[in-house]
């Protein structure tokens, strides 16, 4: 009879689940296949490394990462006991008596404690500690599950109290198989759909960091404009979001006070998407405002423990902007100004040709030279990075490099990627790439760090490949022989969002701020979660002014300011324009602070050493 | 062989560029007639009239009483009818730009705009005017039947070079015939922009600071150049940030873009972001405690100094 | 409403002109060529007079065949169709030339508003727009600061110097020359573009037998202008030699 009974539940939670499931499966189905399982390795390493092992969770918040890592190893861990007991419920096979069953029994006893302790905590944090990152209303739902997890704990140590055959042993096994029922209807429409989904997610998931597909022209693709453009894995990604807030509180914007909140973005994906909402405009449920608000800096995809890429999904929405004319007005001039003189400020050709010839630059010849240097546009107009780049030659004059330039370079097209125009940037990388091609390095060297993202990984997708370093990469391996001066010099050093969180080359840069009598004092965001700057996306021209919230500029000079150092070592010629723009703004208080670009720092360095050699 | 000088008068004040034109035409070495149309131009025909002329010339028309390029050329047709010179010339003003070509179409006659100087000493005298942008300077000569049509660029020749006369030249009256209801155009009285709205892009000179202005306080030093030498006073980011001037005086990329005659960069360093907003201006002057300040790239001319000693003497130098 | 908008396209601001052997035209094949920044906002007047009125937005230019680079480019911003004279003559023709090239292959449109930029980047005579109207017999306006359009009249405020306005009536059809500046430039959407790709574009004989009306005798490169001169002395000093440079050289004051 009770089996029965126990059919019946069975069957009508595990049809509930079902149907759920199906739906959402159903509309991740319906949305384009964009899923990938390239790079096979390096997938396989990460979900063992982020899914089994819960590194990425631990890592980002270690306490809390370790009590959910407790959770997650005990349900692992009771996959074959919940089988057990539920083949036994059914009346299928009672290995309940086996010996097996016992020592494996006791073996997950420790694991129950752990997760009983781990929920418990977590349980306190969400309820009485309410963190800004779990949103400001709290979730019943969660405090349910939560309960839920512990009640199947403390029913499983039950068992070693009650005793077999008793009453109470009896109620204790239908609570806790219930409870696993219940739970399992409630999953899917909860944000515990995870359990289900973000093993899957993560594996997924890019290898790289912002891997944003081209536009297929041909086909007459313009981006995402309406709920029914979202493609697979984006629809997967917005059911798999736990709402933990981390990217949240990693963002920027957010952090500055904007009204952009990847979690919300997220949310707002998953809620349309299950509204059936097929027709209505993405700029609609996000908000425009929104999403121009964005700098692309990463910072909320790699805290993500479950393998959610929101930059798609963001850029993907621009893009339809973009597609229909419906760019914020900063942004029209900027493209104006790419399509006219390839820059983005505008300006003229003969700006960059007079820097060219005044240091004395040689156009790349393969058979003479070691090196292209790559000058990009936002530093080769701009006076002040110019000094920079000299710099730059200086060093690789020094050391005996030979190196060229090409005699026409047009913008990488970066700005008008992350922002959405993909029919710019196609035009910029094909007619770049055709110049590279002719010129033939084997070899870029670059000041700009965006310029490394874009010629080394988005223009691989038209089958250009090409060894690209930052200059502080570069120059590091040149100078390793070389040891510095006596002198410490207290310095804080920005890391540029493109060069420490998406290139992931964190300790170049301060191997030679060391090695030439540095004294780092990191700012509390830094190496490979820094704090942007600020400008990318097209930011840099965005009317800050009719904006809520301090600019994300200034919050970020704040955080330099705080380490106690007075001067400030940039690595790319956007943080170096955005940041001493923030000092400006910040009046009397920001005078003290000097910024000096890596390249000039090691320059000034190595000609006092040369010169103390010499004399 | 006469020529014709058209000269430009609006409600009975002469526009001086208009003895620039006679000062260009005396280098053609030809007897030179001025013509002024409209209505009630008797003084300044009085005023052109001391300059070394053979004649002036008023073409009054009631249908002349507001500007109207219908009839203007319809009048200028009539009087170079009855004139017959063999140059036309007239000064590079938006006035001209309207009506010319018009009336050198009209006369199926050629007609070379902009021109900055006269060459001689070749058969026929030649033209020169910039092209592409100046960076080009071309010599041009008219082809076809005279009389032949050329405008002058403002400021290429100098209104004190016009030579004047030993005694006034005569004054007479010439009947032109035109046609009122065929003037298309109906005008209403010119205006100039009201007080409140800052248009920084029509300013013809700005005076911008930044912030080695130091204080607010000290924003009224130049207020005081601006004040000296007609211009807006216009800031960087910096200045608008604090509050010190009000948005709309912004200059840069998130601010205004502004082309002006000459820009006064006073305490500005020349951040890119404020330079791609006035990179256009004609002259650049960069007044900055740095030598090294990016500002002085782009100036045409730059005091490395501080502002807080040249800018009152530039006062006192424009006022002497 | 119909509008027409005659757009140049000229070599791009930036390009160093280098002389051709008889130095009396440039070296074109080395050049890149853009829309000519004046008649950019013609044509976006234009389109903005077009999305109030509703109508249709003709391109017309005069040029050889390179020239349906910028033909497409306004194409891709929103115009509707476009006009080409074509012939290789034009590329260095004198206003006259231009403008009677244009009037004859615009004449049968009988266009409501003709709107052109205010002078061209390369020859710069500021005359085609005023030709125009004179050959195509309608009245006009130049250096046009804001286009009020309203059944069958046109008001318009024309720019004068020295920071003074004026509003100025005339009927349609009619010519108006548009000053730069006056609005925000639209950029080329990408479906701006992939729609541009269908529109037409109506080839037109250049007129034959048409004489310049001037000559280019010697071009030539004028000495380098822009340097930075810094100007030395104690503060009095600088200042009146700055003031002397500024009327006598820049002659800005």
């Amino acid at each position: 009879m009770t089996i029965l009974l126990f059919w019946l539940l069975f069957l009508g939670f595990v049809g509930a689940f079902a149907a759920q499931v199906a739906r959402r499966v159903q509309i991740i189905a319906a949305g384009e296949n964009n899923f990938s399982i390239d790079n096979l390795p390096f997938r396989v390493t990460r979900f063992v490394r982020d899914v089994l092992l819960q590194v990425r969770t631990i890592r980002e918040r270690p306490g809390v990462g370790l009590m959910h890592a407790f959770v997650f190893w005990g349900f692992v861990a009771f996959g074959g006991y919940t089988l057990t007991e539920f083949l036994h419920g059914l009346g299928i096979v009672d290995l309940t008596h086996t010996a097996v069953f016992h020592a494996y029994k006791a073996a997950l006893v420790p694991f129950a404690s752990a997760v009983l302790l781990g929920i418990l905590v977590l349980l306190v944090r969400r309820a009485f500690l309410r963190p800004i990152a779990l949103g400001t209303h709290l979730s019943v739902e969660s405090i349910v599950i939560a309960l839920f997890i512990a009640t199947l704990m403390i029913t499983f140590l039950l068992t070693y109290v009650f005793g077999e055959g008793t009453g109470a042993a009896a109620v204790n096994w239908w609570v806790h198989m219930l409870v696993i029922l219940a739970f399992m209807a409630l999953i899917p429409a909860s944000k515990h759909f995870h359990l289900v989904l973000s093993p899957i997610t993560v594996f997924l998931k890019s290898p790289e960091l912002g891997n944003l597909a081209n536009l297929d022209f041909e086909k007459e693709e313009v981006g995402l404009e309406a709920v029914k453009d979202l493609k697979g894995k984006m629809r997967l990604d917005a059911f798999t979001c736990v709402e933990c807030g981390r990217c949240q509180v990693n963002c920027p914007a957010w952090g500055a006070g904007k009204a952009l909140n990847p979690k919300a973005i997220v949310l707002q994906t998953q809620e349309a998407l299950l509204a059936g909402a097929n027709d209505r405009k993405l700029g609609e449920i996000y908000s425009e405002e929104v999403l121009w608000q964005c700098t692309p800096c990463g910072a909320w995809e790699t805290p993500c423990p479950v393998g959610i890429e929101p930059l798609p999904i963001l850029i993907g929405s621009r893009r339809g902007l973009v597609s229909n004319g419906d760019a914020p007005e900063y942004l029209g001039a900027m493209y104006n100004h790419l399509e006219r003189r390839s820059n983005i400020w505008g300006l003229g050709y003969d700006q960059r040709t007079k820097f060219v010839q005044a240091t004395g630059l040689e156009t790349f010849d393969p058979t003479k030279h070691d090196v292209l240097v790559w000058l990009g546009c936002a530093g080769s107009f701009d006076a002040d990075f110019q000094k920079s780049l000299r710099s730059l030659f200086d060093i690789l004059r020094a050391r005996s490099v030979k190196f060229g330039v090409l005699s026409k370079e047009k913008c990488t097209g970066d700005p008008a990627k992350r922002t959405g125009n993909e029919y710019m940037f196609q035009e910029l990388a094909n007619a770049n790439i055709e110049d590279l091609k002719a010129a033939g390095p084997k070899t870029i060297v670059t000041s700009c760090p965006h310029c490394v993202k874009t010629i080394g990984n988005d223009y691989r997708k038209f089958g250009y490949e090409v060894n690209i370093v930052h200059s502080s990469v570069f120059v590091e391996e040149l100078t390793r022989d070389l040891r510095g001066a006596t002198a410490v010099e207290g310095v804080t050093f920005h890391d540029p969002c493109y060069l420490g969180r998406y290139a992931g080359k964190v300790d170049e840069p301060r191997h030679l701020l060391t090695r030439f009598g540095a004294d780092i004092k990191e700012p509390e965001r830094n190496r490979d979660n820094p704090y942007c700057c600020g400008a990318g996306g097209g930011l840099l021209f965005a009317d800050k002014e009719e904006e809520p919230g301090s600019r994300i500029s200034d919050v970020r000079f704040k955080q330099l300011q705080a380490t106690g150092a007075n001067t400030v070592v940039t690595a790319c010629p956007f943080c170096s324009i955005m940041l001493k723009g923030a000092q400006a703004s910040a009046g009397p208080g920001g005078e003290a602070t000097q910024f000096v670009d890596l390249m000039t720092f090691v320059n000034g360095k190595l000609q006092a050493l040369d010169g103390a050699r010499q004399s | 062989m006469s020529i014709l000088v058209v000269a430009e008068q609006r409600d009975g004040k002469l526009n001086r560029a208009s003895l620039e034109t006679i000062a260009a035409a005396q280098q053609l070495g030809a007897e030179i007639v001025v013509a002024v149309c409209g209505v009630n131009v008797g003084g300044v025909a009085a005023e052109l009239a001391a300059v070394q002329v053979k004649e002036v010339v008023t073409v009054e028309h009631a249908a002349l009483e507001a500007y109207s390029p219908d009839g203007f050329t319809a009048a200028l047709q009539d009087a170079i009818g009855q004139l017959s010179p063999a140059y036309v010339l007239l000064p590079h003003t938006y006035q001209t730009r309207d009506f010319a070509p018009k009336l050198a179409a009209r006369m199926d006659r050629a007609i070379l705009t902009d021109v900055t100087a006269v060459k001689m000493g070749g058969a026929e005298p030649a033209f020169v005017r910039p092209m592409f942008q100046g960076k080009l300077s071309a010599e041009v000569v008219p082809v076809g039947a005279a009389p032949h049509f050329v405008t002058f660029q403002i400021g290429a020749f100098r209104a004190d070079q016009a030579a004047t006369g030993a005694a006034a030249a005569p004054v007479r009256a010439l009947a032109v015939t035109v046609e009122a209801s065929a003037i298309r155009q109906k005008s209403e009285p010119p205006f100039q922009q009201a007080k409140q709205a800052v248009d920084l892009s029509q300013a013809e000179r700005i005076v911008s600071v930044g912030r080695g202005i130091k204080e607010q306080t000290n924003i009224q030093i130049a207020e005081n150049l601006a004040k000296a030498i007609g211009a807006e006073i216009a800031a960087s980011r910096p200045i608008c940030d604090a509050g010190w001037l009000p948005m709309e005086r912004q200059v840069g990329s998130s601010g205004q873009t502004v082309a002006p005659k000459l820009y006064l960069a006073l305490g500005i360093s020349g951040a890119i972001q404020h330079l791609v907003g006035m990179k256009g201006a004609n002259t650049i002057v960069a007044i900055n405690k740095d030598p090294d300040a990016p500002i002085f790239e782009v100036a045409d001319y730059g005091i490395v100094g501080d502002l807080f000693e040249i800018v009152p003497a530039i006062i006192e130098a424009v006022k002497s | 409403m119909k509008i027409a908008v005659c757009i140049k396209q000229v070599p791009t601001r930036e390009w160093q002109p280098r002389l051709d052997d008889s130095k009396t035209w440039i070296r074109e094949g080395d050049a890149s060529f853009e829309m000519n920044e004046p008649d950019a906002y013609a044509l976006e007047e234009a389109l903005r007079l077009k999305e109030k009125h509703s109508g249709e937005v003709v391109v017309c230019s005069a040029g050889p065949a390179r020239v349906a680079q910028v033909i497409r480019e306004a194409l891709a911003r929103g115009a509707d169709r476009a006009i080409h004279v074509e012939d290789d003559a034009l590329a260095s023709a004198d206003a006259f030339t231009t403008s009677a090239a244009l009037a004859a292959a615009m004449n049968d449109e009988k266009f409501d508003l003709v709107l052109t930029g205010l002078q061209s980047d390369d020859q710069g005579f500021a005359q085609v727009g005023v030709i125009m109207a004179e050959k195509l017999g309608v009245p006009h306006a130049t250096i046009i600061m804001e286009v009020q359009a309203d059944a069958g009249t046109l008001r318009v405020k024309k720019e004068l110097e020295g920071g003074w306005f004026q509003w100025v009536s005339m009927p349609l059809p009619a010519v108006l020359t548009i000053q730069s500046g006056i609005n925000q430039l639209r950029y080329a959407t990408l479906k701006g573009i992939m729609a541009a790709k269908k529109k037409e574009i109506r080839k037109a004989a250049a007129l034959s037998g048409l004489s310049p009306r001037q000559r280019i005798v010697a071009l030539s490169t004028p000495e380098k202008g822009k340097k930075t001169q810094i100007i030395g002395g104690s503060p009095a000093e600088a200042a009146k030699e700055l003031v002397r440079k500024l009327r006598d050289e820049a002659r800005v004051l």
